[in-house]
């Protein structure tokens, strides 16, 4: 490629690049600028003074007493939420990877009827919106006394992440060779030995990758968390942070500020993943 | 004495928690939608549920926001799905070029794709804010525009910077699959029409297109079917609004059974969309041969 084609490559990645960083770093500017400067305009594009003002008030907001009938902050919650977020995600993620491997493993190395059907199910599963899982779940949620439950919230999300969950162990699993486990069952070893110490390492790669998408996923979700939570303290952050906009008056500073608190999890794992996470991808599990 | 399980039980026990979640989280809230869409429920009164034949299908068939939500759905969807094709296949291509430091854009560029909805939807109303939004300043300052638009609060705006959150959003899943495409085609064809004197475009015309065309297939009716129900994107920025102008099916379904207490309403426009999804499954199993046992193993 000549130099000149290379440069223009560059500048058009370049400028792409800008266009899919700028909402974040903006969020992060504002984040870090004092109240007053927020509003001002034109706006500053870099802080003039950084202050950590709407972060404290975040994380540690819930610590200030604030004055009976006064009315709590929605802000004072955060800590909470996250902690409801992380409760959740993990839950769900727990849940659909267990049955997932299990059945793809079982799926992949035996013989049954109605065999040919599991793919489909979860191609379709993974189709169809939450919107319509969310209010048949709900009411049962009801019927089982369990709403306005981090464990409802669980449930729900094993709707929308156990589909391609199962999707992608199943491709990893048709991946893993099968020589090594027929070896040692020939030397005597059981199914189960077998597939905690031979199956279980090699599947790891796999098991993680599903993980983060899992995760991904319940930690982004929005509509459940709306119809199934009530109680202030007990919403994924997802819901809580749009109380930001029951005031009359918005404060972008706290908004921005939850924004990054927000994407900081998904960035690490991302970061720490991207290996799994491409492979992931390439393997077709994909929700989006 | 251990208890052992022969080799066939193992097998089946492996399969039973599928079967019960399958049971339990698919086909269940699936049953339990149809339903709904035959009987009037209000949440409010859960006892009382008559059968009401086919008026919930009725009444949403002659509701006009219905109409308004699904051509506003078409609309969303086309430009959302072509602006995604288009970007995509080019960045991909792009991002396939043999350069130092490709890498580093691949990483950055599936970024969006891990940001929560939420956030992006609070970033949007920021830098979209029509007094004080970044947005705003930043085409002032170039005289791009002469005043401040107000994006969020006019139809055609609040649309179109819907689309362009989701097209933000969702592009990066079309880089990745075609990019994953190029990666498979063979270098020899390159080299061969290369030899027999075929420039870059006929290159790309003659051998990358063709290559592409199967996969690109897939991703369009994938993202369309995806785009077509997306609730998040659309009722986290603008609420549906201005009005309704911003409306989809899915927005229509989650308004009847929320804000009107019309679970059965809500229902049957779920069932709706769960008829138009099949169809468009049916369409994608056909492009694809997906699940043949040739394709499966």
């Amino acid at each position: 490629m000549s130099r000149l084609a290379a440069a223009l490559v560059y500048a058009v990645l370049g400028a792409v690049t800008f266009v899919v960083c700028f909402p974040l770093l903006w969020a992060i500017s504002t984040s870090l600028k004092p109240k007053e400067e927020i509003f001002r305009w034109p706006p500053t594009l870099i802080p003039e003074r950084v202050t950590l003002e709407s972060y404290r008030e975040l994380l540690f907001g819930g610590a200030v007493a604030s004055a009976p009938g006064a009315g709590v902050p929605p802000s004072a919650f955060f800590v909470d939420w996250f902690v409801n977020s992380v409760i959740v995600s993990v839950g769900s993620t727990a849940i659909s990877i267990t049955v997932a491997t299990l059945a793809a493993y079982s799926l992949t190395r035996f013989r049954f009827r109605g065999q040919r059907a599991v793919p489909y199910v979860a191609i379709l599963g993974y189709m169809i919106p939450s919107v319509i899982f969310v209010f048949p779940m709900f009411l049962t949620m009801v019927a089982l006394d369990l709403p306005d439950t981090l464990l409802s919230l669980i449930l729900g999300y094993v709707c929308i992440t156990l589909p391609f969950c199962l999707w992608l162990m199943w491709a990893f699993f048709r991946g893993v060779p099968i020589e090594i486990e027929e070896a040692a069952l020939v030397d005597g070893a059981t199914r189960l030995q077998v597939f905690r110490q031979i199956v279980l390492p090699m599947a790891l790669p796999g098991i993680i990758a599903a993980s983060i998408f899992s995760l991904i996923v319940s930690w982004n979700d929005y509509l459940f968390g709306r119809v199934f939570m009530n109680s202030m303290d007990k919403l994924p952050l997802t819901v809580g942070v749009m109380h930001f906009f029951d005031g009359t008056h918005v404060d972008w500073g706290l908004m921005m500020a939850s924004s990054v608190l927000m994407t900081v999890p998904m960035a690490v794992l991302f970061g720490f993943m991207q290996r799994h996470l491409v492979a992931g991808f390439g393997a077709g599990a994909v929700k989006g | 004495m251990r208890f052992r399980l022969s080799d066939r039980q193992v097998g089946v026990l492996f399969m039973l928690p599928l079967l019960l979640a399958v049971a339990l989280f698919l086909v269940w809230p699936i049953v339990e939608a149809v339903r709904l869409s035959f009987v009037r429920y209000n949440p409010l009164r859960p006892d009382d549920q008559p059968f009401v034949g086919l008026d919930n299908y009725l009444f949403v068939l002659e509701d006009p926001l219905f109409w308004e939500s699904f051509r506003q759905a078409l609309v969303w969807t086309g430009v959302s799905t072509v602006a995604q094709a288009a970007i995509g296949v080019g960045l991909a291509l792009l991002l396939h070029q043999p350069l130092r430091g490709i890498n580093a854009f691949r990483g950055l560029l599936l970024f969006p794709y891990i940001v929560p909805t939420v956030v992006i939807a609070l970033n949007w109303r920021w830098l979209f804010n029509a007094e004080i939004g970044i947005v705003n300043h930043l085409l002032l300052s170039a005289g791009i525009i002469s005043e401040r638009v107000a994006w969020l609060s006019t139809p055609d705006m609040a649309m179109a910077s819907a689309i362009l959150l989701n097209v933000w959003k969702y592009t990066p899943f079309v880089v990745i699959v075609v990019l994953a495409r190029l990666q498979t085609i063979p270098t020899e064809l390159y080299d061969a029409a290369r030899v027999d004197g075929a420039g870059a475009l006929r290159r790309f015309r003659d051998i990358t297109l063709p290559q592409l065309a199967e996969v690109l297939a897939v991703v369009v009716v994938f993202r369309t079917i995806w785009t077509f129900n997306k609730f998040e994107e659309i009722y986290l920025l603008t609420r549906g609004g201005p009005g309704t102008s911003t409306y989809n099916l899915a927005l229509y379904a989650f308004d009847q059974a929320m804000a009107n207490l019309r679970m059965g309403v809500g229902a049957a426009s779920g069932v709706i969309m769960l008829a138009l999804l099949l169809a468009g499954s049916l369409l994608y199993i056909r492009l694809t041969g997906f699940g043949r046992e040739d394709r499966a193993a």
